[in-house]
């Protein structure tokens, strides 16, 4: 039970967290409701399967709050995409990006979770090695 | 919709189950340790494969597996180039190697009726069965037969991981899918009692049950997964050694993907209908495998869902828009489920390669959403396939075998 414990505080100090970072973007009225609902789902997603990993909680945190940044500003430029096409193009627009919202968001999620579970491991890595030279 | 859910929380379940601490997971099978020596007979079905024949079959001679006990067989399918002659020459050197011939007429009819050839042949309590292009541990048997020693036990199935992945983009997306099926999937489904799945390689089956249910169904091109639910509905259960290892030379181009997998998607449409109403009657199941099994089952028809769900979706949203929440998790957890290949969501992938230690093909995920497109494709036309041989009662399903080119040996030469 005890080689759990570090696992449970990890994923309860980032579930808390991710609620406090959840609950700051729906506050927010300069972030629109698909991004906030998109980064509440990666909050989720990244905190269970990357928190529960070996590396340090400084680390995790610190990818988590970085996600947070990159997500927003994906979303921002996106939708700053979105805007510009729909000008042209009409308001028929707006359905295509509610669809390919989650779709596109995935792109970055995906890839940054990727990205994450490298830094984490490699870490990790460097941490066995230098026991080992020592 | 609430399909697509399921399948995601339970693959969200089996990643969540293997990342507590794997010590946990396994069971007590000490190898090494047990006087359980059981005889075994290894079947290697084999049609024009002299590049890799030769591969297994040295190695089938490397094996630590007491000779005495060992009978190994080859069934040589009918093949056209020198993969009988080079099997014979191995016969000569090595007493426990049989090979036997099967004429044109007989052979071609596909990999379930190799092996019932060969399974006349054999007199091993334990059956184990490989492909040629696979290359197993030298303690395989061992790891795969320890299992047997527990009666309720009908098949045994060891993790393959991919030979040749530095090759190219295909076999380095495979070797991901792989890890995410086996070091995950197939893991879980063992620890929490599920329904683990038999592969046609580098499995092993309890010859008396085998024998009571006949051999392998030559009507089924997944044979595998058919066998997996006649031991299941039989009342046996089946282990999954995630330590018996065996390397396989995965396709190589995105053509052989697609013919091995569109098999694959059929054989395992034709199980779903075979196997589904049996496995929701069946008294040999508690609740949660056939929950499990009727997901396993079903899991080839997803990539048509996902597609109908992307033609409907929109036109649902155009005729009567729904509140943009309901438009967005709906069309989220479709991305989600089916953003890599091999029907496991992209965590469940990489949680697979970060237990490995393989992190930095973690890298690669994101391609995966290639192969999901892909996998649409392939599963709808075998679908079609399937349909049309239905409703026309002509049996248009043939076994497109997959060709090896034999560039794995490089990666075990060096």
């Amino acid at each position: 039970m005890k080689e759990n414990e570090w696992m449970i505080d990890h994923l309860l100090f980032g579930f808390s967290i991710g609620a406090i970072a959840s609950y700051m973007l729906l506050s927010s009225s300069f972030v629109s409701n698909e991004s906030v609902y998109m980064l509440i789902i990666f909050n989720f997603l990244f905190v269970s399967l990357t928190f529960p990993l070996d590396g340090t909680l400084t680390r995790k945190i610190f990818m988590l709050l970085i996600g947070n940044i990159i997500g927003l500003f994906w979303n921002y430029l996106f939708s700053l995409f979105a805007y510009t096409v729909a000008y042209y193009l009409g308001e028929s627009f707006n359905t295509l990006y509610i669809i390919l919202s989650p779709f596109v968001n995935l792109i970055w999620i995906v890839s940054f979770w990727s990205i994450s579970l490298t830094a984490l491991a490699s870490s990790e890595n460097r941490k066995v090695r230098l026991r080992l030279d020592n | 919709m609430a399909l697509m859910m399921a399948y995601l929380v339970r693959h969200y379940i089996f990643t969540l189950t293997v990342l507590r601490k794997p010590q946990k997971h396994e069971r007590a099978v000490t190898v090494g340790k047990t006087p359980y020596q059981p005889t075994v007979s290894i079947l290697i079905p084999a049609r024009d494969e002299e590049k890799v024949i030769r591969r297994i079959l040295q190695r089938m001679t490397e094996l630590t597996y007491p000779k005495d006990k060992l009978q190994i067989i080859v069934i040589d399918d009918a093949s056209t180039d020198s993969t009988g002659k080079i099997a014979e020459q191995y016969s000569k050197m090595y007493g426990y190697i049989k090979v036997i011939h099967r004429n044109e007429k007989e052979g071609g009819r596909g990999k379930a009726s190799a092996l019932n050839t060969g399974l006349r042949y054999t007199n091993g309590e334990i059956i184990l069965c490989f492909d040629t292009d696979y290359y197993p541990q030298v303690n395989i048997v061992e790891k795969l037969v320890v299992g047997f020693a527990d009666q309720k036990v009908g098949g045994v199935q060891g993790r393959v991981v991919v030979l040749n992945e530095p090759q190219n983009l295909v076999t380095r997306l495979v070797a991901l899918e792989r890890m995410g099926g086996y070091r995950v999937d197939q893991h879980a489904r063992h620890v929490l009692g599920l329904v683990p799945q038999l592969g046609g390689t580098a499995v092993a089956i309890r010859r008396s049950l085998l024998d009571s249910l006949g051999g392998w169904d030559p009507s089924i091109l997944a044979e595998d997964t058919d066998l997996t639910f006649s031991i299941y509905l039989a009342g046996y259960k089946i282990l999954y050694i995630k330590d018996a290892e065996s390397y396989e030379e995965a396709v190589e181009s995105w053509k052989a993907y697609r013919k091995q997998r569109r098999r694959w998607a059929k054989g395992h449409m034709q199980c779903a209908f075979k196997h589904s109403l049996k496995v929701l009657k069946s008294n040999n199941l508690s609740l949660k495998e056939k929950i499990d099994g009727l997901l396993i089952l079903n899991v080839y028809f997803m990539p048509i869902l996902t597609i109908l769900s992307w033609i409907i979706g929109p036109l649902l949203f155009l005729l009567k828009p729904m509140q943009p929440l309901n438009a967005l998790l709906a069309s989220l957890l479709v991305s989600i489920y089916s953003f890599a290949g091999n029907f496991a969501p992209f965590f469940e992938v990489g949680i697979g390669a970060y237990l490995d230690g393989r992190t930095r093909i973690c890298w690669l995920i994101p391609l995966l959403i290639f192969t999901c497109l892909y996998n649409i494709v392939i599963c709808t036309e075998a679908f079609t396939d399937l349909l049309i041989s239905k409703i026309s009662r002509k049996n248009h399903l043939h076994w497109d075998k997959t060709v090896h080119s034999g560039n794995g040996n490089s990666y075990i030469m060096s």
